[in-house]
């Protein structure tokens, strides 16, 4: 099914047609009768007429003629009876006329007669037409009144279910708005909107009961981490371990470390979702990339370069802004090897991150998506993409990824 | 030092009475709403640790009790929500610091040297340990009286082995310590190695020789 058509229109549309085909057809069928009752018509009036003349031959009025609607002659042989149209001068009207006519071959008192009878069937003709007509008008008008009516009565029946439907095209799971849906008389339109009324409850119910899980899973979780933590840094300062023990626990801290991060990016993440990031100033971009390039410096990334010339700010939560930043460098450099440029430009609305890479992305359409890795090599959480891209969504900042002459390109457009 | 922990969870408020305890430090504890409110009202502390989610109440409650009775202890919040509104709340209420769980106890100590410093003595942020003396105020290091010049990462480093001497410290918290959520970049450790080696030498050679390689890859600010 791939053209999709609108409910009126395909309704209107079988209306349409099958009030064609009838009237075609009923036309047809009204020709023929009428053509056919009309020639009947004819042939008796030929046959009384040449049954006439036949009783006035007999009665001896041998010179019984009106041309050319009766002609009597005197033939050799009798030859078969002939019924025929054909085309006369007709001198009143002074023009050919199409006549129909009967031949007929008696014998009276011994003398062989040809008697022909004609009868115009011109007016017949018109006639027919004109019965042919009317029968179209009448029942093209018909249709066009019932196609009217119907459609009016067919949107207003209807009406609620589009209404419902525009409705339900606006529904959005991350809205608090509420869907105002409209009741209907047609018991299938109301248990309809019942039905949608059910459903969406439960849809939002249910997300609301996720998200609020997901929350309260990551805050729950913090606390026996931290007992772990704090036990792990107990064990490594008594006395009695060995070196191998303390690899493996202190190599422990590292996982701790990463279910941390991993703990603190899902509430980033709930928060966008909550609308909880309501503070929003006017952030120097600018400025704040200079401040993250800085204190990445200290990590001896020295390969940060921003080559912007003007100062550019956005209006959005400066806790986000300091996580967008952040992330996208942070992502830069995982991604590529040491001492390798990574460049930052803003420059008419666009933010441009750049970074080399040797190939591009195996699936770049799946970058932003949660917890999607393109390798395992380096133990990111997978939710720092995720999250720039929900910071961008919040604002409708645009975000892309492209890869081009051996680089990693992010662009985050911010004109709106 | 006196400290209170009001702390529900008893193996981490245990945990971390173990770490402190090593210092010589006294610690009491308090493991719900009414037993923390009752200590903090009537009995002096140097410093409160104070968990802010109570099974039985609030710990911003508790700052407010402890603003009414004009006590002079010094407040850390410890939280498992990392909501900057629940921060700047508790800090308005008049707590000194916040620290998010799950932390090290090694981060917490050196919390609570930072906010003892700032009580003790009154603007003029000093610390010592032996021949080495620091002024937290100017950030600046002296050994036997001689400034020695430290960046900003040799410093902090300094000041976290000091408050945390005698402790084993792993990479994993020096790490965390000086670089926060960003040292999950470091695929390994060898720039803390580059921090830590340049410290000691430039301590080395002005004779103080504290800092002690242990189990391999960790550390320790030690006297002989």
């Amino acid at each position: 099914m791939a053209k999709k058509t609108k409910l009126v229109w395909k309704t209107s549309k079988t209306f349409l047609l099958t009030g064609l085909i009838l009237a075609f057809l009923s036309s047809l069928v009204l020709y023929f009768y009428t053509k056919y009752l009309l020639e009947d018509e004819v042939r008796e009036s030929l046959y009384s007429t040449e049954l006439r003349v036949e009783n006035a031959l007999k009665s001896g009025n041998t010179h019984y003629e009106l041309p050319p609607i009766i002609e009597v002659n005197k033939v050799k042989r009798l030859s078969k009876e002939v019924i025929k149209d054909t085309i006369i001068y007709d001198p009143s009207e002074d023009e050919m006329e199409l006549f129909r006519e009967l031949s007929t071959f008696k014998t009276i008192d011994g003398i062989h007669y040809q008697i022909t009878v004609r009868n115009m069937v011109v007016e017949s003709k018109e006639f027919l037409l004109a019965i042919v007509i009317s029968n179209i008008v009448i029942l093209v008008l018909a249709f066009i009144f019932l196609f009217y009516f119907n459609t009016v009565r067919n949107l207003k029946i209807w009406s609620p279910f589009f209404k419902n439907l525009e409705q339900m095209k606006r529904f959005s799971l991350t809205s608090k708005e509420s869907l105002e849906f409209v009741d209907s008389d047609v018991l299938e339109f109301a248990e309809l909107k019942n039905e949608i009324v059910l459903l969406t409850d439960k849809v939002r119910a249910d997300y609301e009961n996720l998200k609020q899980f997901t929350e309260d899973v990551s805050h729950e979780m913090q606390t026996p981490l931290a007992i772990i933590q704090a036990k792990i840094d107990n064990i490594i300062n008594e006395h009695g371990i060995n070196v191998r023990q303390y690899e493996q626990i202190t190599s422990i801290q590292k996982d701790i470390k990463r279910l941390k991060q991993l703990n603190k990016r899902i509430t980033t993440l709930t928060k966008i979702d909550n609308n909880q990031f309501v503070n929003v100033e006017i952030v120097c971009l600018t400025d704040l990339i200079d401040d993250k390039i800085e204190s990445f410096k200290e990590l001896q990334f020295a390969n940060l370069i921003h080559t912007s010339k003007n100062r550019f700010s956005v209006s959005m939560d400066p806790y986000l802004a300091d996580i967008l930043i952040n992330n996208l460098i942070s992502n830069a450099i995982k991604h590529s090897k040491q001492r390798e440029e990574i460049t930052l430009v803003i420059k008419d609305n666009l933010l441009v991150i750049s970074n080399f890479g040797e190939k591009s992305l195996e699936h770049p359409e799946s970058l932003f998506f949660r917890f999607y890795r393109e390798s395992k090599a380096n133990q990111s959480t997978g939710l720092g993409l995720a999250i720039v891209k929900k910071i961008c969504d919040l604002y409708g900042f645009k975000i892309s990824y492209q890869f081009k002459e051996d680089h990693h390109i992010f662009s985050v457009d911010f004109s709106k | 030092m006196k400290y209170l922990i009001a702390e529900d969870e008893i193996d981490l408020q245990q945990s971390i009475v173990t770490y402190l305890k090593r210092d010589g430090n006294i610690c009491e504890v308090a493991s719900d709403y009414w037993e923390a409110s009752e200590k903090a009202a009537i009995y002096d502390y140097d410093v409160i640790i104070l968990d802010i989610n109570l099974v039985t109440g609030s710990g911003l409650d508790i700052l407010k009790i402890l603003k009414k009775e004009k006590k002079k202890a010094g407040v850390i919040i410890i939280s498992a929500n990392n909501s900057l509104a629940d921060k700047l709340e508790g800090l308005d209420l008049g707590a000194d610091d916040y620290i998010t769980k799950p932390f090290h106890l090694a981060e917490l100590n050196s919390r609570i040297n930072a906010v003892l410093r700032r009580g003790k003595f009154d603007g003029d942020e000093i610390m010592e340990f032996n021949e080495i003396r620091i002024d937290t105020k100017s950030r600046t290091a002296y050994i036997d009286g001689k400034a020695i010049s430290l960046t900003r990462k040799e410093y902090d480093l300094l000041v976290f082995f000091i408050s945390n001497k005698g402790r084993v410290l792993s990479k994993e918290i020096i790490a965390e310590h000086l670089w926060g959520d960003n040292s999950d970049l470091l695929d390994n450790f060898d720039f803390i190695y580059v921090h830590i080696n340049n410290l000691r030498k430039k301590m080395t050679t002005e004779g103080a020789k504290y800092i002690k390689t242990a189990y391999g890859s960790g550390y320790q600010f030690i006297e002989d």
